[in-house]
């Protein structure tokens, strides 16, 4: 038995030695926002990173993150090149990543909306402004990171009645993602959401809402949103060039279905003035410092 | 019987748990929430085994994960404890631990990514400062008599393998087994925070829905840790541990670049960073005190409160059910089941669920809790009820419950209660990231703004808290002169 | 070290004196019995005896301090830690030396249990594991001999053999027995111990079992 003891140390001495393989030098690696169900994510983003491949020359992967922020954290560490941000994460990473811009973003995602939507049980009614009948109900933002699931709402919270959400409602939650928003909405789990406009309809089409359920009751003014954003230091690393090569194939990037899992009727040329409304706002609510 | 100090403790708990309760939200809010219970039942009866084509892989990973981390850990902590007499040692080993795994992984996630480091690591440090602990515990208890009888001028080291070691390997080596399946849980919910192992999956088709997806994914899980003494065999293990570092996955290659940015730039509080000043820095603490910690802080406590009672009581009710004292063959095997069910999920997949069928409120988080440390507490004292012998006229029933087995092993359960104690706390703060306003809640909320400087504040406090909890549940011990086994 | 001279040797457990003050003197080549009833003292004064010549003697305490989880070769060699490095002990944990194993393989035969060499001494007998602590102290190859009942377990005949051997392997020896007629027949002067103090010392030849029974 004591063979065993001095054998696990020297074996745990050796592990430590190991070092981990990691063999993926001139891969292009993106990651986007997980704004939605996992499974949708996975299947878009694997059709987009094969269609970059066939127009990049070089190795593309896509990997899943868990949270907005691991989106930006892997873009600013360099751990991915590119980036399908939304809004604020895009105006945080860019800060946090000198030299990255952004690159396009959808024909939508110049003029985005988010929808309150609410429990029909509640008896909200659509309205032309959020009105005081949601006051005291419960409240779900979509993820802490998200802008049209977070930021402009708790924006428009705020500015109508000049109160944090906390004291609007009478409780506040997280779902997670714009999907999830639905769901929850839907079972009663919160009474009132906020979300991705893209999102409602894209699932209002595939029939998959139960709209005796849930409705939109408050449209919110429109404010720029998503957009792919790259690392300022790929020319460096993949060639002269490459960024340009990378927002031709995403201008050009016609394929129906893949456009349609977005849901994007194609993509346009963007640039990092463009987000400075999502910036001031961003501030003034204190998410950034 | 109201004298003993033992019962006035207790019932002391008691009142401040039911006192946490008119502060504490502890609402259903699914309208609907026996109907998704349902059909979360009715997927674990219809696992799904074949969906997802990572769950091989994913499965693997989580062995990996626990085994490189608990290796490391066991390794670590072994050192440590060989000086573990010294202050400062203790303090490093009780700051390590105090931090949960999830706290952990969200550090390393900041500078090395989804590189493998990220989740040996979140398992290896704080396991490190929890087998040092135990350890010396446990090296301490060794009989000190042959190394008496030792020649004079024999050397530490020979004293130490000879006179030491293997006195206590019996007991060392069941409690690295023991924390080899709490690694499989750890590395299992590193998933949750974007790790490949199990957690990942599990989360992406229980936000979906997929009940059975997520059904199977569970079914697995218990199947490999009541397994686990058929595969983990002392000639297996070497095998294990030279080949888990080669199913760690590659994630992606570290830049070392950001190791240094993080250490010298992010977590540096913001004022300090802009050059703003001492006072700019006093009132950034301060609005970091009143808007977030405090709030965090209270309902933490309030929190762990409430489910170190639910838990005691759910541990007191479980224990008959596996008990030779009550009951036959058929019950007890059931019994048994039921309890290995409950402390084998980790309670960080139990909150998840719960929250999922029934609402956010901190309901699902004590159920949580009370399921997962009643089932461990349970089990341990209904153990301990098995060797008591009673008298051939004793009573049966509840009054054998009440008057012959409870007050016998009562004050065995208060010791496991108060061990359990720090341990919930951890937990609590740690079920925040899921929503539940507590300090997880502040932490992740200042992850996701890329405040890492805030973050490390909140995770300080947090660390800060649970060391006094555990300092509290000492004195509380030593005063009570409740005798702890460290293997629970 | 072989023989010593103490003096003021006391004890005391829970504030009353249990031993002494007393002094002692044994030369080289004195084989002693310790005789007296229970709770005289015998104990007490073995182990204040080890602890006054620092360790430089083979112990055969009553609760024999062995390593249960090491097996019997294991127990024994521990008796010379100390004679070699660290690298050889480590090893010898792990694969014993052919010479260490040869040598004391040869001492279990002289104590009747050489089958027993790897097996953990958990799970041997009670007369079996006091063997083994004697054997111990044999392998240390220290001039003096302390030893508190050390054939308490053993039946008749290995009781005799065992005491021979420490007779022909210790030069000098104290032994605490309970069984007179061992002591007298085995040991070549007898301290009598009583609330402890040194009640009887005298040559055994002088002594009949008659006169030792009256400390009891």
């Amino acid at each position: 038995m004591s063979l065993k003891l001095i054998r696990k140390f020297t074996l745990s001495a050796l592990l430590i030695a190991t070092p981990f393989a990691s063999a993926m030098a001139q891969t292009f690696v993106f990651t986007a926002i997980p704004d939605e169900d996992e499974t949708k994510l996975v299947e878009r983003f694997r059709g987009v990173a094969e269609y970059l491949e066939s127009r990049l020359d070089v190795d593309v992967r896509y990997i899943p993150v868990k949270s907005y922020a691991a989106a930006v954290s892997a873009f600013r560490n360099n751990q991915v090149q590119l980036a399908w941000f939304g809004g604020l994460s895009g105006v945080q990473a860019r800060g946090l990543v000198p030299g990255s811009q952004a690159l396009a973003q959808g024909v939508e995602d110049e003029a985005f909306v988010t929808y309150f939507i609410a429990n029909t049980s509640t008896g909200l009614e659509p309205s032309d402004e959020l009105t005081d009948d949601v006051r005291g109900k419960t409240f779900t933002f979509g993820s802490k990171g998200s802008t049209s699931g977070r930021l402009m709402p708790e924006f428009h919270i705020r500015e109508t009645f000049g109160e944090a959400p906390e004291e609007v409602f009478s409780r506040v939650g997280f779902s997670g993602n714009h999907s999830r928003t639905i769901r929850l909405v839907e079972a009663g789990t919160y009474e009132v959401g906020a979300l991705n406009f893209q999102v409602w309809e894209k699932e209002l089409a595939d029939g998959t809402i139960d709209t005796d359920a849930v409705r939109v009751i408050w449209k919110t003014p429109t404010y720029p949103d998503y957009q792919w954003t790259i690392r300022g230091d790929v020319d460096a690393q993949y060639g002269e060039g490459f960024t340009d090569r990378v927002r031709q194939a995403l201008l050009e990037l016609d394929d129906p279905a893949l456009l349609e899992s977005f849901p994007r009727s194609g993509f346009i040329p963007a640039s990092n003035a463009d987000y400075e409304p999502i910036r001031k706002v961003a501030e003034e609510i204190g998410i950034l410092d | 019987m109201f004298a003993s100090p033992t019962v006035r403790v207790s019932l002391l708990f008691v009142a401040v748990a039911l006192a946490g309760l008119v502060f504490a939200d502890i609402a259903i809010t699914t309208s609907n929430p026996w109907r998704d219970l349902g059909r979360f039942f009715l997927g674990v009866v219809t696992p799904d085994f074949f969906s997802t084509e990572g769950l091989a892989t994913a499965l693997l990973r989580t062995i990996a994960f626990a085994f490189v981390g608990v290796a490391l850990g066991s390794f670590f902590g072994f050192i440590l404890a060989l000086v573990y007499k010294a202050y400062p040692v203790r303090m490093f080993c009780a700051f390590i631990r105090a931090i949960h795994e999830l706290f952990w992984a969200l550090i390393f996630l900041q500078f090395f990514g989804f590189h493998p480091l990220t989740g040996v690591l979140a398992i290896a440090i704080p396991y490190a400062g929890i087998f040092a602990k135990v350890y010396s515990e446990i090296l301490d208890e060794a009989d000190p008599e042959p190394a008496r009888l030792l020649p004079p001028g024999t050397g530490a080291v020979a004293t130490f393998l000879f006179a030491r070691i293997p006195d206590c390997w019996v007991q060392l080596r069941t409690y690295t087994a023991y924390r080899l399946e709490c690694g499989l849980r750890s590395s299992a919910i590193l998933g949750f925070v974007g790790l490949p192992t199990l957690g990942f999956y599990l989360e992406t088709s229980f936000s979906q829905g997929l009940y059975s997806e997520a059904g199977a994914m569970l079914v697995l899980f218990y199947v490999l840790i009541a397994t686990m003494p058929l595969w983990v065999r002392p000639k297996a293990l070497p095998f294990y541990l030279v080949a888990a570092p080669f199913f760690l996955g590659e994630g992606l290659p570290i830049v070392w670049g950001n190791v240094a940015r993080f250490f010298t730039e992010d977590i540096v509080p913001a004022p300090l960073r802009n050059n703003e000043g001492l006072t700019a820095l006093g009132s950034w603490f301060g609005d970091l005190m009143i808007s977030e910690a405090l709030p965090g802080i209270w309902n933490t406590l309030l929190l762990t409160q409430i489910a170190l009672v639910a838990t005691g009581l759910l541990a007191l009710l479980a224990f008959p059910l596996i008990s030779t004292h009550f009951g036959g063959p058929v019950r007890r095997t059931s019994g048994h089941v039921a309890l290995v069910i409950a402390r084998s999920t980790p309670e960080y997949i139990l909150a998840y669920i719960l929250l999922q069928l029934w609402g956010p409120s901190m309901l699902p988080a004590v159920v949580a809790l009370a399921l997962h440390n009643g089932g461990i507490i349970g089990h341990l004292i209904g153990r301990q009820t098995n060797g008591i012998r009673l008298r051939p006229d004793a009573p049966a029933g509840f009054n054998r419950y009440s008057y012959e087995l409870v007050p016998r092993v009562y004050r065995g359960f208060l010791a496991f209660l108060f061990y359990r104690w720090e341990i919930i706390m951890r937990e609590t703060a740690i079920l925040g990231i899921l929503g539940i306003y507590t300090l997880g809640f502040y932490v992740d909320s200042a992850i996701q703004n890329i405040q890492f400087d805030r973050a490390l504040v909140l995770i300080l406090l947090t660390a800060a808290l649970n060391i006094g909890i555990d300092a509290l549940s000492r004195y509380i011990r030593r005063r009570l002169a409740l005798q702890t086994m460290p293997t629970c | 070290m072989a023989g010593f001279d103490l003096t003021a040797l006391t004890a005391s457990f829970g504030g009353e004196r249990v031993i002494g003050p007393l002094s002692l003197t044994v030369e080289a080549g004195q084989q002693v019995a310790l005789v007296g009833k229970s709770g005289a003292g015998k104990s007490t004064l073995i182990k204040l005896i080890y602890q006054r010549v620092a360790g430089h003697a083979a112990l055969v305490p009553q609760e024999l301090g062995l390593v249960n989880a090491l097996p019997v070769f294991h127990n024994i060699y521990m008796g010379r830690l100390d004679e070699h490095a660290n690298w050889y002990n480590a090893l010898t944990l792990i694969r014993p030396f052919r010479k260490d194993r040869e040598e004391i393989r040869s001492l279990l035969e002289r104590l009747d249990m050489k089958e027993k060499l790897w097996v953990p001494t958990a799970s041997l007998s009670g007369g079996q594991r006091q063997r083994v602590a004697i054997g111990r102290a044999i392998y240390r190859n220290a001039g003096l001999l302390l030893a508190d009942e050390p054939i308490s377990a053993l039946d008749g005949p290995m009781a005799h053999k065992v005491m021979t051997l420490l007779c022909e392997r210790f030069q000098t020896s104290v032994i605490a027995l309970h069984d007179v007629e061992m002591a007298l027949a085995y040991c070549n002067r007898i301290i009598g111990i009583q609330d402890g103090q040194v009640a009887l010392d005298e040559s055994s030849k002088r002594l009949s079992a008659n006169d030792i029974l009256n400390l009891y």
